[in-house]
């Protein structure tokens, strides 16, 4: 026993990584939970980061306005009320590839074992 | 009634807004409406959408002030009955069909609307599409029976219009929860081509190239072609597509297009629009879902309006007007939705990311439904 404990002392310095290494795995967890995109955050937001972007948009105001889309509630505020999905960006549908994503989408696609056409 | 209502800026998200309060029967504050543009205010569009509301409720009261920029709501009764309202040009019959599709199930009395205008425009879904995708969706729903139907009397193309349709639709008192979480594959395609006041040729040349890309997928397409003459054909020249993929569940994909109205803008060719149609249709097939990008906030509301169950639907990824819907049912009815992304397989071929939507229905029951 005292030989590791002479050890650990002579390395203290080296192995501080090591300290509360499951705390920080739960931290990088949700870190990354935060990165990954949250629908639900994206569409239901929280009180407090609405009211930020509001207070922002009028510190700026005037001449410049940073465009955020997912915060640009007030810039869209009066644009047309169409129900209409556009997309900003659409597949290329001449090439193979794209045309084989969809594949099994249609019932001449590739079945799921149990499933048959019947 | 509940007595607080919610406050709003702009005049985006117009039609969501009056139609959930009309339902939750909260009154609604819209402001600054164009404040800052040259021409301030409501738009006649959005003042005949009003002029619809009031037909089909009792007692609602309206008021506007001098510049049009702010509008006060407070709903009264959706009464229903047979009524007749002349759409405003600027907007096709699909903008306010939309709504009322939202309404109809929830009158006192069985709705049975003649609306008239522009039947089919690039901007909204056409008349055509909502008949062959929203009408089957909302029976999933339990909203059926032989009263239920879309009737396209006369077509009319922007910008003239003088077109004619006639919406017929039952009252439920509840509404059916329901759980569409396997769109099943896609068995067959069907579509309307359509053309007024142009040669009748025109709908062969558009079927003729969308079935070009779509064969690549399927044998099983039949695209009608819809030549209306005369009286029916409205007063603006003008063809368009409207496709539709049904899967072997019963759920709906579609896609469509029309034809640059006449005097705004480059004429398309009809093969170039058949062909991107059917490329669009693939697109909506990528998107996946058991209901399609335009009929997403239709479906999230009747799972809102449900008996107090859980919902599950199945649906692509949601488009910006849907999301704003969300924010509103949650400020109307304090519903939110559980959404979870479901990522595609690895070795699957079916599209992209898909979006399970689930929630519990506030028991919404239609208590002035009259029995019979």
């Amino acid at each position: 026993h005292s030989e590791r404990e002479s050890d650990e002392e002579e390395e203290q310095g080296a192995l501080k990584w090591k300290e509360g290494l499951q705390q920080k795995a739960a931290e990088a967890f949700l870190r990354q939970q935060a990165a990954a995109p949250n629908l639900r955050k994206l569409v239901y937001g929280s009180v407090v980061e609405a009211q930020e972007s509001e207070e922002e948009e009028e510190e700026l105001g005037g001449l410049f306005r940073v465009s955020r889309p997912q915060q640009s509630k007030k810039v869209q505020a009066n644009t047309l009320d169409c129900s209409r999905f556009h997309p900003d960006t659409f597949h290329n549908w001449d090439v193979e590839e794209m045309l084989d994503s969809i594949r099994d989408c249609f019932v001449t696609g590739k079945w799921e074992e149990g499933h048959d056409a019947a | 009634m509940a007595s607080h209502g919610l406050t709003y800026d702009g005049c985006n998200f117009f039609r969501q807004r009056l139609l959930l309060s009309t339902l939750s029967g909260k009154h609604v504050k819209i402001k600054n409406i164009r404040s800052r543009d040259d021409e301030p205010g409501l738009r006649d569009f959005e003042a005949s959408f009003i002029r619809l509301l009031d037909k089909v409720t009792n007692g609602s009261r309206i008021e506007i002030n001098q510049t049009g920029t702010t509008l006060f709501y407070q709903p009264g009764l959706l009464y229903g009955g047979s009524i007749e309202h002349d759409c405003n040009p600027q907007r096709s019959v699909g903008y306010y069909l939309e709504a009322l599709l939202m309404l109809a199930p929830f009158m006192k009395t069985p709705l049975k609307a003649t609306l008239r205008g522009v039947t089919n425009d690039p901007t909204d879904p056409t008349v055509d599409l909502l008949k062959s995708t929203s009408l089957p969706l909302m029976k999933k729903f339990g909203i059926d029976g032989e009263a239920f139907e879309l009737k396209v009397v006369k077509r009319g193309m922007a910008p003239g219009g003088g077109g004619e349709v006639v919406f017929t639709c039952p009252v439920r008192k509840t509404i059916r929860p329901v759980q569409l979480t396997e769109p099943g594959k896609i068995k067959r395609i069907r579509g309307v081509a359509y053309s007024v006041r142009v040669s009748p040729q025109m709908g062969n040349r558009i079927v003729e190239s969308a079935r070009s890309v779509l064969n690549q997928f399927l044998p099983d397409i039949y695209i009608y072609t819809d030549h209306m003459k005369g009286v029916n054909s409205g007063k603006s020249p003008g063809f368009g597509l409207t496709l539709v993929a049904e899967t072997l569940n019963g759920c709906f994909l579609s896609a469509e297009m029309s034809s640059t109205p006449q005097g705004q803008g480059d004429p398309v060719l009809p093969e170039d629009l058949g062909r991107n149609c059917a490329k669009l249709l693939l697109e909506e097939v990528y998107r996946g879902g058991c209901v399609d990008s335009s009929n997403q906030s239709l479906a999230l509301l009747l799972m809102t309006l449900g008996q107090q169950d859980v919902s599950k639907v199945l649906l692509g990824p949601l488009s910006p007007y849907t999301i704003e819907f969300l924010r509103h049912i949650r400020d109307f009815f304090q519903v939110m939705f559980k959404i979870e992304v479901q990522k595609p397989l690895e070795d699957e071929r079916k599209g992209g990311d898909k979006v399970l939507m689930t929630c519990v229905g506030v028991g919404y029951s239609n208590l002035s439904k009259t029995i019979k």
